[in-house]
């Protein structure tokens, strides 16, 4: 219903991903010397750097689509949530998965552009991405909810969010390789990156999609969606307890 | 006996140091249409939204239908529908959008859901409107669209707050209407208001909170009893008024005052004591054009009790 009314700004989006993807992307391919190829395993740049475009595009996407989910506090649409005859955990986790299903449509498109210049054409590696993605998404929109929840206001939040946006898309693999930020001798950033969720999400996608970056990459497929359901689901259990136990309508303020 | 279908036992609302609701207790039997009166801020709304799970109690309980809505929070929501006060949508909602979501999660298949969501709104007048967004509707219409998710969920308990608020008059005494035929379909129906009117035409019984306290509890006719002194017996005079010494013993029957033709008495059991005042004046040679026994309005039971108007 929501999704529906957004066309316009869905079609902006999508234009300008286009146009990164298939201008920028290739301009700054052009830029990156040859040997960043040491530094994903022999796969072209440009691969690696449109995956991590579409990472950022989904991470900015859930914290969008969270926020909207909070917003309901101010708008006093989550009394009537409240109300309903629905089992709060039911209620927390259809808001959350709610969440990650729609950014999971706003990006479908996206990924449409990025997989099709990028050849892929295995059903199972486009279901694991999705699957994974919405998995990475409701992390997302779970730590939102929670984020309001905490401060408390959304002006605040809007703040903050941002904030944490702009550190954590910057302190993560999706346009420097891993080995690259390790070789920096940085060693705050590499412990940053390597446990940013945004680093496993884009590593997990180009291992899926190029295998060799595997090659370089210090952790594996395995390990990266451990962390990718770790993170999710120890986000979602703190939402639900939260929706269980402190939420109600006005006390959340 | 009647049985109990929600049980208020020492309920208590704190927000931060404010106490919006302090140690209420009553009951609300099944099937009966009861009224919640007070002003604006008095706990009525926080009673409504507690009873249906949506706040939690501070200390104290409430029990409907024998589950503590602090620990079977969800067997409550089973059971109650509440239309709030106001009416919650997102601004690009469409009214037959969000009425047949709402029909889903209350448990109707696909197929029933378009028709119950049909019907409702062709029985509000609201179907000309199903594909307005929410923000294009008058504030009569987003209450008649909030009163149709309880219609549309046929609760055991239906919670109106403020079900008529905004709403014109030919329309209210539809509503009014139709919750009384929600009523003759079983469901027992609590209405918050501060509408002495709406009280008088729809409710059996009444509470009457007062920030956050009750004050008065029992059928209308109860309240308005209470209140000593409060009937008025108004006699209109044929021809002058002579001899106002004379009427002094009218005083028996409760204070007197006299302007121009006409007599007001303050009186208990106002109705009982019609005759006799009559016969009074008649020994007095004065002869009745026109006598009118009037009861205290809700306003005045609510200002005897409170020493408050009811619209403060």
């Amino acid at each position: 219903m929501k999704l529906r009314n957004q066309k316009v700004f869905v079609a902006m989006r999508l234009a300008w991903f286009t146009v990164q993807v298939l201008v920028f992307a290739r301009a700054i391919s052009y830029i990156v010397t040859r040997t960043v190829e040491n530094y994903t395993g022999g796969a072209e740049y440009y691969y690696f750097y449109i995956l991590g475009v579409y990472t950022t595009l989904l991470y900015s996407t859930s914290i969008a689509r969270g926020y909207m989910v909070a917003e309901e506090f101010d708008d006093g649409i989550v009394e009537y949530h409240l109300s309903l005859p629905v089992k709060r955990n039911t209620l927390a986790i259809g808001r959350v998965l709610g969440g990650g299903v729609s950014t999971l449509i706003f990006t479908l498109p996206m990924m449409i552009i990025v997989y099709t210049v990028l050849r892929v054409r295995d059903p199972v590696v486009v279901a694991i991405s999705l699957a994974s993605a919405l998995v990475f998404s409701a992390g997302v929109v779970s730590l939102v909810i929670l984020l309001v929840f905490t401060i408390k206001s959304t002006d605040l939040t809007d703040i903050i969010v941002g904030a944490i946006d702009a550190l954590l898309v910057r302190l993560s693999t999706v346009f420097y390789p891993l080995p690259v930020i390790a070789s920096t001798g940085i060693a705050p950033y590499y412990v940053a990156a390597i446990l940013n969720p945004i680093s496993h999400m884009s590593d997990f996608l180009r291992i899926l999609v190029f295998p060799e970056y595997y090659l370089v990459a210090p952790y594996g497929p395995l390990a990266s969606i451990l962390y990718l359901v770790g993170f999710s689901m120890g986000l979602l259990l703190l939402a639900i307890e939260f929706y269980e136990k402190k939420l109600e309508a006005g006390g959340w303020r | 006996m009647k049985s109990k279908a929600i049980e208020i036992v020492n309920f208590t609302k704190k927000f931060g140091e404010f106490t919006a609701v302090n140690n209420l207790s009553l009951d609300i039997y099944e099937n009966e249409i009861f009224g919640l009166l007070g002003p604006n801020g008095s706990g009525k709304t926080t009673t409504l939204l507690t009873i249906a799970t949506v706040y939690k109690p501070t200390s104290g309980d409430i029990y409907v239908y024998g589950h503590s809505v602090t620990r079977e929070d969800y067997e409550v929501r089973k059971l109650v529908g509440i239309a709030f006060q106001e009416p919650k949508a997102m601004w690009i909602d469409k009214p037959v959008d969000l009425l047949t979501w709402h029909a889903r999660v209350v448990g109707y298949s696909r197929e029933e859901a378009k028709r119950v969501v049909r019907e409702v709104m062709e029985l509000l007048g609201l179907w000309e409107h199903r594909n307005k967004y929410f923000y294009q509707l008058s504030g009569g219409t987003r209450k008649k669209v909030e009163l149709a998710k309880v219609l549309i969920q046929k609760p055991r308990i239906a919670i109106l707050d403020e079900p008529t608020a905004q709403v014109d008059v030919l329309s209210k005494h539809a509503l009014w209407d139709v919750i009384k035929k929600l009523r003759s379909e079983g469901t027992t129906v609590i209405i918050a208001t501060n509408d002495m009117f709406e009280v008088e035409r729809v409710c059996e019984r009444v509470a009457i909170i007062y920030r956050g306290e009750l004050r008065a509890l029992g059928t209308i006719s109860e309240l308005k009893d209470s209140v000593p002194k409060g009937d008025i017996i108004e006699i209109q005079i044929q021809g002058e008024l002579r001899g106002i010494e004379a009427l002094r013993e009218l005083e028996v029957f409760g204070r007197v005052s006299v302007n121009l033709d006409t007599i007001t008495i303050y009186s208990d059991r106002a109705e009982e004591k019609v005759v006799d005042v009559i016969d009074a004046l008649r020994k007095r040679g004065l002869q009745v054009k026109r006598i009118m026994v009037k009861e205290p309005s809700l306003d005045d039971v609510f200002t005897y009790l409170t020493g408050a108007k009811l619209r403060e």
